[in-house]
């Protein structure tokens, strides 16, 4: 049985924004369509940058790699504002649960010395290495053509110091509460030999003008280094008596699925372009020939590190 | 002797902030840092100690998340529950929407655009912290554009002059108004982006800028943009302390800084002022059940507050209050009506509709305005009423002259003479650029290569860039559609609204 409530019925109009009922047809648009379609303002502008002068405020020129519709891509995961707040905090909510466990019973403190070593040496500084990546995902933010491109960006940058200071935090709590470990770990970072090709090369990344080869360069390293660092030594750790390093990694490499998702997207988009696919193919062919060997080259050197550190640790 | 555990240590709350946020950064080696940070020499401000910046507010990453995923939960269940019961039934009227017609067609996309720009800061800014501020408040910018996107969905399926709120904004005449004000911002210089926006958007005039419409939407049974007030109100005062925190620190770092940001809060003073012109005439004309008149709140939020509270502050820096305030000051009895007659004699060309005030809402105004209603615009007024009693309404044929500054119709009064219009002209070269006030002309003068590039609707219009020589091409490009413009008595809105109410709803379970 269910009872029968009578409402009151009006006819709409229209069932959305006049932008999307262009593209889909009269019909309910989702949150995601109408808060990402077509906001980014297309014409019509008053002055030129000074900052840019043979540009617009926003123009396709900021990259090489361009669609013909920027919103023929769409996010994988449907985020605007609020999905992915929501998503985000739940991720730092069970990390934060994670950690104070961990605090609580000191299992960070006393992690094995091999452990603490490629913490304090490699892997803490990485929060650096975020908060750089961080400065290049921002980029897109301000000059990606296109709110579906641009939000993207926005999140990634977002998610970058949010990365940054899940390090940073296990940075504090392997020292038992204070900063001592995050100074070594900077001094390492800016002096530490095995890191100076990852620096070097998010530096040269930091400068790069346009937008979309910095997104992509990074994204070269991190598909080398999120593998290599986080889940790639989950099975070590948990053999090797550092449990607690696989139960923190887990949230970054839960982190990097999701990254994935959207640049995955975005790079098919970028080569399947009807009218720029074929450009857009050499220049991410030209991006990854000129930066996957630097991501080799930088992330070789910290897994060197690594496996000679842990090496007869493990079983 | 049994050895006690080593007890956790804890960083005290400023320094543990600081090692999540500022601590990040470094300073890099292997890149010059001019190629780095490309953009932070050419306006002339100095900075010698980014890490003198004092943060405004300690947000960590995880705390953001998680307050706004909350507050953003609430929000979207009364936008739910407002669509499901019909909520837009109970508003004071449906003339009301007028305003939030003018709010997501101007507004909204200025959030958008704040949210772009911000994240320009979060970029080039050379200290950590205030790039991180920015980075926050970008990230903020687009939940305010996008939630008010949500929030007016709702009434877009039932009402004329929303759908094409994003293309409106890039192509309607008194649209400019609000979108050359941010391209004007955001093609200057860092520091000035952040003077303009941050400190004279956010700060100066937030109260006049923004807040009315929240205000309104509250005295006029607008549930959901009302919500969306409350909700983006802790947001809005981390904005308004990044503000007072950014113009602060610039100050105290160098003293050669002052005269160059004295003479940005005179320009931003001034153009967001002007800008404020549209609400001024929304809150006195559009809203059935107004919330306070234009002048009580100028007086209450500029004149008391900021004149009167702020600048005293500052004045230990050396500021001074902005430039051509007086003329400000001086036309607050007359701000409202003359813009309000614009949009009544242009409503035709407009995506909202207009009225001439029935009977009480012009006591009201006489009430709000002794020195001036009942002298200079009532009159104005009558007169419409009479034509309307009689079956006809009065539209301006033509089209109007645009302030190269403003791009407000040229139709303020001089400030001491309310029956005279004000025109400046400027020369360069060769040619005369026109501009409707002491303070528009001030601004045109100090960056003419600047503002001769301004993209004026009318001037496009005649140039034939803008759907071709008729209103109704015009109107076409403009993307308005059947009734969202002209008169409300009589328009789509005002008849599905009496019908609606007519007593007779048609019921289906």
């Amino acid at each position: 049985m269910q009872y029968e409530l009578r409402y009151q019925v009006i006819e709409a109009k229209r069932q959305s924004y006049q932008n999307v009922i262009d593209r889909f047809g009269d019909q309910p648009a989702t949150r995601y369509q109408e808060a990402t379609l077509d906001v980014e303002p297309r014409e019509n502008f008053h002055y030129r940058p000074t900052w840019a002068q043979d540009r617009e405020l926003y123009d396709p020129r900021y990259s090489a790699l361009r669609l013909t519709d920027p919103y023929s891509y769409a996010d994988p995961r449907g985020f605007y504002y609020t999905p992915y707040v929501t998503n985000r905090a739940a991720l730092h909510d069970e990390f934060g649960k994670t950690l104070t466990y961990l605090e609580d019973r000191e299992l960070l403190v006393t992690l094995p010395e091999a452990w603490r070593s490629v913490l304090g040496s490699v892997v803490i500084p990485l929060r650096h290495y975020e908060s750089g990546c961080q400065l290049v995902s921002v980029t897109g933010a301000r000059f990606a053509h296109g709110t579906s491109l641009a939000q993207c960006c926005t999140f990634a940058a977002f998610d970058r110091i949010g990365n940054a200071q899940m390090l940073s935090r296990v940075g504090i709590a392997v020292a038992g509460g204070v900063g001592d470990t995050l100074t070594t770990a900077k001094q390492e970072w800016l002096d530490g030999a095995h890191l100076q090709p990852l620096r070097r090369l998010v530096e040269e990344i930091m400068v790069v003008d346009d937008w979309a080869e910095g997104l992509l360069a990074i994204d070269h390293v991190d598909s080398l280094l999120f593998p290599a660092m986080y889940a790639g030594l989950d099975e070590k750790a948990l053999l090797g008596g550092a449990g607690a390093y696989s139960l923190v990694a887990q949230y970054l490499t839960t982190w990097f699925a999701d990254q994935r998702r959207w640049i995955d997207a975005l790079v098919s988009a970028w080569r399947g372009d009807p009218e720029h696919g074929p450009s857009n193919t050499a220049h991410l062919d030209r991006i990854a020939a000129t930066w996957g060997p630097r991501a080799e080259e930088a992330v070789g050197a910290l897994t060197a590190v690594v496996a000679g550190r842990l090496d007869g640790v493990a079983a | 002797m049994t050895q006690a555990k080593p007890r956790a240590k804890k960083l005290p709350l400023k320094e543990r902030y600081a090692l999540l946020t500022r601590d990040l950064d470094w300073e890099p080696s292997y890149v010059e840092r001019e190629k780095l940070f490309p953009y932070t020499s050419y306006e002339g401000i100095k900075i010698h100690d980014w890490d003198g910046w004092q943060d405004p507010f300690r947000l960590t990453v995880d705390a953001y998340y998680k307050y706004q995923a909350e507050k953003d939960k609430r929000l979207y269940a009364v936008l739910d529950s407002f669509a499901q019961s019909q909520g837009h039934l109970g508003l004071a009227d449906a003339s009301y929407l007028n305003a939030i017609k003018l709010f997501i067609q101007g507004v909204t996309p200025l959030e958008y655009a704040a949210h772009r720009h911000f994240a320009y800061l979060a970029r080039y800014l050379e200290g950590p912290a205030p790039r991180f501020a920015a980075l926050c408040q970008s990230v903020d910018e687009l939940r305010h554009c996008q939630t008010q996107i949500h929030t007016i969905s709702n009434y877009n399926k039932y009402y004329g002059g929303f759908h094409s709120w994003s293309k409106m904004h890039d192509r309607v005449w008194y649209l400019s108004v609000p979108k050359s004000l941010f391209d004007d911002a955001m093609t200057a210089g860092p520091f000035e982006f952040l003077i303009s926006i941050s400190f004279s958007f956010e700060y100066l005039l937030t109260n006049l800028l923004f807040v009315p419409f929240m205000s309104g939407a509250s005295f006029n049974g607008d549930m959901p943009t009302m919500s969306f007030g409350f909700s983006a109100q802790s947001d809005e005062s981390r904005h308004m302390t990044l503000g007072l925190e950014a113009i602060k620190f610039l100050l105290e770092q160098d003293e050669g800084n002052v005269p160059i940001i004295q003479a940005w809060i005179d320009k931003w003073f001034w153009r967001a002022y002007r800008m404020s012109a549209l609400v001024a005439g929304m809150m006195d004309y559009m809203l059935p059940k107004p919330v306070m008149s234009w002048k009580e709140a100028f007086e209450l939020y500029f004149e008391d507050q900021m004149l009167g509270g702020l600048f005293p502050d500052l004045e230990y820096y050396g500021i001074t209050p902005p430039r051509h305030v007086e003329d400000a000051i001086a036309e607050k009895d007359h701000l409202s009506h003359q813009v309000y007659k614009i949009l009544h004699n242009f409503s035709f060309a407009a995506a909202f509709t207009t009225q001439t005030p029935s009977e009480e809402h012009s006591a009201w105004l006489s009430e709000q305005y002794p020195g001036s209603y009942d002298e200079l615009y009532k009159p104005v007024w009558d007169k419409h009423a009479r034509t309307e009693a009689a079956g006809g309404r009065i539209f301006f044929q033509g089209l109007p002259q645009l302030c190269q500054v403003c791009q407000v119709p040229m139709a303020f009064t001089e400030p001491d003479d309310p029956t005279a219009i004000s025109f400046r002209t400027s020369e360069f070269t060769g040619e005369t650029f026109h501009t409707c006030s002491n303070g528009c002309k001030w601004i045109f003068d100090r960056e003419p290569e600047k503002f001769v590039q301004a993209w004026l609707p009318v001037h496009q219009i005649y140039q034939g860039n803008c759907g071709g020589p008729s209103v109704p091409e015009v109107l076409d490009w403009y993307g308005i559609q059947d009734g969202d413009n002209g008169e409300y008595k009589g328009s789509p809105d005002q008849r599905s609204w009496a019908e609606w109410h007519s007593g007779a709803p048609k019921q289906e379970s």
